[in-house]
């Protein structure tokens, strides 16, 4: 899993037969999803201070039925319930915070029972799952309710010129670009959670120095972000909007921070990781530029995370002292 | 010569036991494509099930005259015919279905649950056998098609066979009547009958252990085991 | 040798009775498809031209166009049938135009493979009921979010914008193609 910071553990006496790894690093899977929650809760302040209290209950919304969906299942499957271990509120919450302001909360609540239910525990549970649930609830949503999900509203303190539509939405039809301040701070309109860069940029940095999240991933993606869409600006300024504008609008943060580096997900090497996250750029460059939808980060991330078992099985490194094969 | 199961069964192991779509996943195209309402998967199912019925009656009757060398194509051009016909009267006398259906109805040609069942029973059967054949799991397929479509429209459009069941205030789930809904439900269908199917056979293993148990033959437990 | 003939001779047998069979079917169906498809065109041209008592196809102008003719015997203008690109695939539609083409009196969309729930709903209230005497000059418009304000304006459906524009597009494609034939004089 990444490199994990290692504390430093007792030799013990006693033998313990147990397979590899044996160093045990301090972190175990509860304590990661309490961290990565707590390293939300800037964009969660964000969120309510921008949209109003009530996005407070679309958050509870979903983290209630995310974790009940969970219970649930595991009740009837009959196996050891785990729905205090933070990994199905951490999935609530990142699903509500991907979602649109004032978004109806039976719909929110259907999100999250799919999110869990399809996203996860059909395919056996945490560390089983190929697709982030969070984003698989989304995906659903949006399918299911692509008017609702793509109604926005102003945010709290929008000067006259701030207008409901997201910045992407506001580029791809009508050539507007946002000012970059607006977009970092969050004064702009979009979902709950991506609005705020600042609120974002705050817990991913967290993340990244308690050593849950590995650089690499949203490092390369913005790297991918920067080349990829700083060459069709280069080509032609007018169509194609600045590369600092392109990751600082729409969820491309949240997504590079919380979503890409879920470590079922994403890949376990480090060559890997590049791979993931130039990959993710390279698709959401495309879907952005010239798609018919305004945003893509939810589906680049869902079709990269398709390839990282590939992605896995290329990069595995070479065993500490074995000689290279030849190819045939 | 093979013991002969009852006309009985060869009618019902299309409905449930061999079941097309639900068992043997068989001509999943037209099953994903047109289940967008209830009405939908009653016509394509009926459609398909007066091919198959037509089918295998032809087929089994001339079974003895049709060189094995040539079966699969005299088998398409005979099941082409019936298709032909179904589209062309459709046309001329259900226009609206016909448009709702669109290009599904000229590819039941190459369903492979049709072809299936000439080659696999019409084509060794007696031409009442296999007509059974062809009614059971044409009515397999059709309820199948119902039941998916119906699940589709009743939640993606809030109405059954085009009567509203659902409350206004339903918000209706588009995914259902696009092509991931079809298959998010065929899947879920699936898995629950599936879920069902062991538990029964999970039972009746159970069942039969406790009847050894009673008349005291442990040794055939074993046996049951290893098996 | 015997078997190839038996091989032929059932193939040979089964085709021909085939196509014997097919022949009488479509002896039968095909007036009767000929007969649905010219009422369905029918239906049409009189639900965009409500006034309209009869029709008369004007051909060679490689497009389909209808002159329609109202109770009094008199011109009561056009129905034009055109196609476009939509979101997902081709739009056609079927539009009813006042003798001078100014403006239009109604439009149905005839054939679509938008998406369902959002894009089709181009085909229904309240989107078709705004093109009711929609005005045709300079060109039709649209507007997103708000309420047109223009009589050569109309608004678009919400999360189907680009269905909303293609009609708008191929609209505007056809009107003009017919005016430019007006101009010529290729509607006398």
């Amino acid at each position: 899993m990444g490199t994990l910071t290692q504390t430093e553990t007792k030799q013990k006496v006693y033998f313990d037969l147990t397979t590899s790894p044996h160093l045990h690093s301090g972190w175990s899977t509860s304590k990661v999803m309490w961290f990565v929650n707590l390293a939300l809760v800037p964009s969660i302040a964000a969120a309510l201070v921008f949209f109003g209290i009530y996005q407070i209950l679309i958050i509870l919304t979903a983290v209630i039925f995310a974790v009940g969906t969970e219970a649930l299942i595991q009740y009837i499957r009959k196996k050891e319930i785990t729905w205090f271990d933070g990994s199905a509120a951490l999935t609530g919450l990142l699903l509500a915070l991907t979602l649109p302001p004032n978004f109806s909360l039976s719909a929110t609540a259907i999100g999250s029972v799919v999110a869990i239910g399809l996203g996860k525990q059909i395919f056996g549970g945490i560390g089983y799952n190929i697709f982030n649930p969070a984003l698989v609830g989304r995906a659903f949503l949006q399918a299911a309710f692509p008017v609702q999900i793509t109604t926005w509203t102003k945010p709290n303190f929008a000067v006259d010129s701030v207008s409901s539509a997201t910045p992407l939405a506001a580029f791809k039809f009508d050539k507007l670009i946002t000012d970059t301040p607006a977009l970092a701070l969050g004064n702009v309109g979009g979902s709950l959670g991506e609005t705020s860069a600042l609120a974002v940029l705050i817990g991913g940095i967290f993340l990244i120095a308690v050593g849950i999240v590995n650089w690499r991933i949203p490092f390369s993606m913005i790297i991918g972000m920067f080349v990829f869409s700083g060459v069709f600006w280069l080509i032609n300024p007018q169509q194609y909007p600045t590369p600092v504008f392109q990751i600082f609008a729409g969820s491309f943060l949240f997504g590079a921070m919380f979503m890409a580096t879920d470590w079922v997900t994403s890949p376990i090497t480090n060559k890997g990781m590049w791979i993931f996250g130039l990959g993710i750029s390279l698709v959401l460059v495309v879907i952005r530029l010239f798609g018919g939808l305004p945003e893509g980060v939810m589906y680049s991330i869902l079709i990269m995370n398709a390839f990282v078992p590939m992605i896995n099985r290329f990069t595995k490194p070479r065993t500490f002292g074995a000689v290279k094969e030849d190819k045939k | 010569m093979k013991k002969q199961v009852s006309l009985k069964r060869e009618f019902l192991k299309g409905v449930w036991d061999n079941n097309p779509v639900l068992k043997q996943l068989l001509g999943l195209c037209p099953v994903l494509a047109v289940t967008v309402s209830a009405i939908n998967g009653l016509a394509m199912g009926l459609a398909a099930t007066f091919v198959l019925f037509m089918a295998s009656l032809l087929i089994s009757t001339i079974r003895k005259t049709i060189p094995p060398q040539v079966r699969i194509a005299s088998f398409i051009v005979i099941i082409a015919t019936f298709v032909t016909i179904v589209d062309l009267v459709m046309k001329a006398k259900f226009p609206d279905l016909s448009k709702a259906l669109g290009p599904f109805i000229p590819l039941i040609v190459v369903n492979c649950m049709i072809l299936g069942r000439q080659e696999a029973f019409a084509s060794k059967n007696s031409p009442g056998r296999a007509i059974l054949d062809a009614l059971g799991m044409g009515a397999g397929f059709t309820i199948a098609l119902i039941i998916l479509g119906g699940i589709r429209e009743i939640i993606g459009s809030r109405t059954f066979f085009g009567f509203q069941v659902m409350p206004n205030q339903f918000e209706p789930w588009l995914i259902m009547i696009l092509p991931a809904g079809a298959f998010l439900t065929l899947g879920l269908i699936l898995g629950a009958v599936n879920i069902y199917t062991d538990r029964k056979k999970r039972l009746e293993h159970e069942s039969i252990i406790a009847h050894y148990k009673r008349v005291g033959r442990e040794e055939l437990i074993e046996e049951l085991e290893v098996k | 040798m015997n078997k190839v003939i038996q091989m032929l001779l059932v193939l040979t047998s089964i085709g021909i009775i085939s196509g014997g069979l097919l022949a009488v079917i479509s002896e039968w169906a095909d007036p009767l498809i000929a007969a649905n498809q010219k009422a369905a065109t029918e239906a049409a041209i009189f639900r965009v031209q409500p006034e309209g008592k009869s029709y008369k196809q004007i051909e060679n102008v490689g497009f389909e166009l209808y002159k329609v003719i109202n109770e009094k015997n008199e011109d009561a203008g056009f129905a034009l049938v055109y196609d476009g690109n939509g979101f997902s695939g081709k739009i056609r539609l079927i539009a009813g135009l006042s003798e001078d083409l100014s403006n239009i009196s109604a439009i149905e969309i005839l054939d679509q493979i938008e998406t369902p729930g959002l894009g089709t709903k181009i085909t229904e209230e309240p989107f078709t009921s705004q093109f009711l005497k929609l005005e045709t000059n300079p060109k039709i418009e649209w507007i997103k979010g708000a309420e047109p304000t223009k009589p050569n304006e109309i608004q678009t459906i919400t999360g189907a914008t680009i269905s909303s524009k293609a009609v708008v597009a191929i609209l505007n494609d056809g009107i003009s193609r017919l005016k430019k034939l007006r101009d010529s004089g290729g509607l006398k």
